[in-house]
C-alpha cells in the first residue's frame, strides 16, 4: 500500500463509517461520565458498567431466544439490550449507594466495581457456555441498522449515511450523535441539569437553599450508568454480535479521559471521544504501512496528557491574574476606607 | 470524600474490621459457589488447602513433597503482590490516587530486562544493575504524574490511566521490535544471560531470594514513614495538606515523592516477574496486575507493617483459585468477585452505622 492509496481509503464513506463506528461506545461513555463529573461523582467505573452491559446484551438476547422461540430476532435484541442496560445501571446503583450511603471512597470503589464487572462477566459466561474467551458457543443477535434512504439520496454528501455497506448505520450510531445534543439540553436547558451542575460546583450552597444534593448524585450516577450501558451494548450488539472477555479493552478509561481532553464541556467530550475513535481507526490503516500500532496508540492518551497539563497551565494563570487583581482592588479599598484597617 | 489516608482509629479497631470483611467476602463467595457449582464441597477443599504441598513417607522413610510447583507459586505471586500493594499504599498514604503501578511495572521489567540480555557483566555486577535500572524506571514513571499532579494540578487519576497505555505500548513495541527473538515462534525476548537469572531457593519453583527482599522493603517502607521527615510530610500531606503547607512543608515536592516512591515499588515487581518468573518478556506480559495491588493496601490499611499479611493472604486466596478452576467446575475469576466485595465493604467507612441505622427505620416503622 502506498501513501497514496492509504490517503484515498481516509477521504472514502466506509473510512467515515469506521470512525463513527469506533467513536460511538466512547461518546456513550464519555457523555456518561460526563454528566456524574458534572454532578460532582468523578465515575471510574464506566469500563465496568460498559463491559457488563456488553454482557447481559448478549446473554439477555440469547434468553429472549430460547424462551420465545417464534419472536423475531429484533424482539431478542430488544429484550439483551434492556438487560444489558439494566444490567450496567444495577452496576451504577451499586456505586451510588456504596458512596453516597456508606460513604466509600468513589475512585476505589470504582475500581472495585470494574474488578467486579470484569470478574463476574468472565465467571459467569463459563458457567453459562463453558468457554472464558467468548459468548461465540451462544446465538445472540445484534440490534439492527437503520438506512435513511432520503439521506442518502442525497449527492455528494448522501455517502456519508451509507455506512459500512450503504444499508446505513448501526441504530445506536444515530443515537449516539442524538445524545450529544440530548445531553446538552439537559444539563443547559433543563432545572434538573441545571442544579446537578451546581451541586457538582458548591453542593454545601446547594444543601443550604434546599437541593437535594443526594438525590440529585444518584441520578447523576445512574444516568452516566445508562449511558455507559448503551456504549457497552454497542459493541456486543453492533460492533460485534459477540460477547468477548475484556471487549471494553480500555475503551472505559479513554472515555473519562475524554471528559478531561473535552474541559469537561458537551461537544468538548464528544469531540475528544471521536478522535480517540479516529485514533484508533488510524492504528488500524497505519498498520497497513508497517507503522508500528504501538506508537499510534499511545498518540491519544499522549494528546490527553499534553492537553490536561495545557489546561492546568492555563488555569493556573487565571486563577495567579485574578488573585492579583483582587489584591490591587483590595488595597485601593483599603486607601479609599479608612476604615477598612481597623 | 472520605480519607483513604489511614492512621485513624485504634490499630486493633482496624484490623478486627478488616478480618469481618474478609469473612464476609469469603461468605459471599461460597454461597455463589454453592449456586452455581455442582461440587461445592470439592470447590471448598481446593481453595483452603490446595496451594499447600503435602507430605508423603516413602518405604524407605524419606519423606517426599508434593504439590511444591502451586506452593512455589503461591509465594512467588505472594511477592509479587505484596511489591504492588506497596506500590499502591504508599501514594494512598499521601491521599494520591495512582493507578498507575501497571505501566510502572512495565517499564520495570523492561528495563531489567535490556540490562539482563545486553550487559555481559558477571552475576554479582549484573542482578544489582537489573534491579536498579527496574527501581529507576519505575521511580521515573510515578514521578511524572506526581510532578504533573504537584505542579499542574493534572488529575492523577488520568495521568497514570493514560501513562499505563503509553508504557504497555512501549513495552509491546520493545519486544516486538527491537528485542524479539526470532527463533521463539511467538513474540517474546531472548532469555536473560543465565548471570541474571535469580536462583531458586526451592527446588522446582521460582522461589528466590526476592522473598527476603519484599519484606525489607516493607520494613524500610515503614521506617521511612514512621522515622524519617519526608516520611512524616508524607503523612500529614495526606491527612491535611492545607497544615503541611502552613508549617512550610514541601507539600508539592512530597506529593511527587509519594508517587515515585510507589513507582520504585512497582518496579521491583516488574523486575521479580522478569528475572526470577518468566526469564524472559513475551509481549503479553501479564497486565491488571497494578490493580490487585489495590485489595492488598486496602486489606493492609495502607500500613506498610500489614502489607505482608495481606499479600500472602490474597496470594494464598489466587492460588487457590488457580488449583479450584484446574479440579473443579468454578473458574478463577470467582476470585475477582470476592475481592471486589472485599474492596467495596473495606472502603465503606459507614457502612456498619447505616446498615443499622436502615435495620433500625425499619422496626420503628412497623
Amino acid at each position: 500500500m502506498t501513501i497514496v492509496e492509504f490517503f484515498q481509503t481516509l477521504l472514502t464513506a466506509s473510512f467515515f463509517a469506521a470512525i463513527l463506528r469506533a467513536a460511538t461506545p466512547m461518546v456513550f461513555a464519555a457523555l456518561g461520565g460526563l454528566i456524574s463529573e458534572l454532578a460532582g461523582v468523578i465515575n471510574v467505573a464506566l469500563e465496568g458498567m460498559m463491559l457488563i452491559a456488553a454482557f447481559f446484551g448478549v446473554v439477555g438476547s440469547t434468553w429472549a431466544a430460547s424462551v420465545w422461540p417464534e419472536a423475531s430476532p429484533l424482539f431478542f435484541a430488544l429484550v439483551g439490550a434492556a438487560a444489558g442496560l439494566g444490567a450496567a445501571m444495577l452496576l451504577a446503583l451499586v456505586l451510588a449507594v456504596f458512596y453516597l450511603e456508606f460513604d466509600a471512597n468513589l475512585i476505589i470503589a470504582g475500581v472495585g466495581i470494574n474488578i467486579l464487572a470484569a470478574g463476574l462477566t468472565v465467571f459467569l459466561l463459563f458457567s453459562i457456555s463453558g468457554d472464558k474467551g467468548s459468548s461465540a458457543g451462544l446465538t445472540s443477535f445484534a440490534l439492527p441498522t437503520l438506512p435513511l434512504r432520503l439521506l442518502q439520496d442525497i449527492p455528494v454528501i448522501g455517502g456519508l449515511f451509507a455506512g459500512a455497506n450503504g444499508n446505513g448505520h448501526h441504530v445506536l450510531v444515530y443515537a449516539a450523535l442524538l445524545a450529544i445534543g440530548l445531553v446538552w439540553v439537559f444539563l443547559h436547558k433543563t432545572r434538573l441539569g441545571l442544579r446537578l451542575r451546581a451541586v457538582g460546583e458548591n453542593p454545601d450552597a446547594c444543601r443550604t437553599v434546599g437541593v437535594p444534593v443526594k438525590r440529585i448524585q444518584y441520578v447523576a450516577i445512574l444516568l452516566s450508568g445508562f449511558l455507559a450501558g448503551l456504549g457497552g451494548i454497542y459493541l456486543s450488539m453492533g460492533y460485534l454480535t459477540l460477547f468477548q472477555a475484556n471487549m471494553t479493552a480500555g475503551r472505559g478509561f479513554l472515555a473519562l479521559a475524554a471528559i478531561f481532553l473535552g474541559a469537561r464541556s458537551v461537544f468538548g467530550t464528544a469531540g475528544a471521544a471521536a478522535f480517540f475513535g479516529l485514533a484508533s481507526v488510524f492504528a488500524a490503516q497505519l498498520g497497513l504501512l508497517d507503522v508500528p500500532t504501538a506508537v499510534v496508540f499511545s498518540v491519544a492518551p499522549l494528546v490527553t496528557i499534553l492537553a490536561l497539563l495545557a489546561f492546568a497551565w492555563r488555569r493556573q494563570r487565571r486563577t495567579r491574574a485574578q488573585v492579583a487583581a483582587e489584591l490591587i482592588t483590595l488595597n485601593a479599598r483599603r486607601k479609599d476606607t479608612p476604615d477598612a484597617q481597623a | 470524600m472520605s480519607s483513604i489516608a489511614g492512621g485513624q482509629g485504634s490499630v486493633l479497631q482496624e484490623v478486627i474490621k478488616t478480618l469481618v470483611v474478609i469473612v464476609i467476602g469469603l461468605l459471599i463467595g461460597m454461597v455463589i459457589v454453592l449456586f452455581i457449582s455442582e461440587e461445592p464441597t470439592k470447590v471448598f477443599d481446593a481453595i483452603l488447602t490446595g496451594p499447600l504441598p503435602s507430605a508423603s513417607t516413602l518405604d524407605d522413610g524419606t519423606v517426599r513433597w508434593r504439590g511444591m510447583t502451586r506452593f512455589g507459586t503461591f509465594l512467588e505471586d505472594s511477592i509479587t503482590l505484596a511489591l504492588v500493594g506497596l506500590a499502591v499504599a504508599i501514594p494512598f498514604r499521601a491521599q494520591q490516587f495512582s493507578l498507575g503501578a501497571d505501566g510502572q511495572m512495565f517499564l520495570g521489567a523492561l528495563a531489567s530486562a535490556v540490562v539482563s540480555i545486553y550487559l555481559p557483566l558477571p552475576g554479582i555486577v549484573l542482578i544489582p544493575l537489573a534491579f536498579l535500572a527496574a527501581v529507576i524506571a519505575g521511580f521515573a514513571w510515578g514521578w511524572l504524574p506526581g510532578v504533573m499532579k504537584a505542579r499542574a494540578g493534572a488529575n492523577e487519576i488520568v495521568t497514570t490511566l493514560m501513562l499505563n497505555v503509553i508504557a504497555i505500548q512501549f513495552f509491546i513495541y520493545c519486544v516486538t521490535f527491537l528485542m524479539l527473538d526470532r527463533q521463539a515462534g511467538f513474540i517474546v525476548t531472548p532469555f536473560f544471560q543465565d548471570a541474571a537469572i535469580l536462583n531458586p531457593l526451592i527446588h522446582r519453583t521460582n522461589v528466590t531470594w526476592m522473598i527476603a527482599v519484599a519484606p525489607l522493603v516493607c520494613l524500610l517502607a515503614y521506617l521511612f514513614l514512621s522515622r524519617t521527615n519526608m516520611g512524616y510530610e508524607l503523612r500529614v500531606v495526606g491527612q491535611n495538606p492545607a497544615f503541611g503547607r502552613r508549617m512550610g512543608m514541601p507539600v508539592d515536592r512530597t506529593v511527587a515523592l509519594s508517587m515515585a516512591l510507589g513507582g520504585a515499588a512497582a518496579g521491583m515487581a516488574g523486575f521479580h516477574i522478569a528475572n526470577a518468573i518468566l526469564k524472559r518478556l513475551p509481549s503479553d506480559f501479564p497486565a491488571g496486575l497494578g490493580f490487585e495491588g489495590i485489595v492488598v493496601a486496602l486489606l493492609a490499611r495502607n500500613d506498610p507493617r500489614l502489607i505482608l499479611p495481606a499479600a500472602l493472604f490474597y496470594g494464598y486466596l489466587r492460588a487457590g483459585a488457580q488449583v479450584m478452576e484446574r479440579t473443579t467446575d468454578v473458574s478463577r475469576e470467582m476470585v475477582l468477585v470476592v475481592q471486589a466485595i472485599i474492596i467495596l465493604l473495606i472502603v465503606s467507612e459507614n457502612l456498619l452505622p447505616r446498615l443499622g441505622q436502615w435495620i433500625g427505620l425499619g422496626r420503628s416503622a412497623r
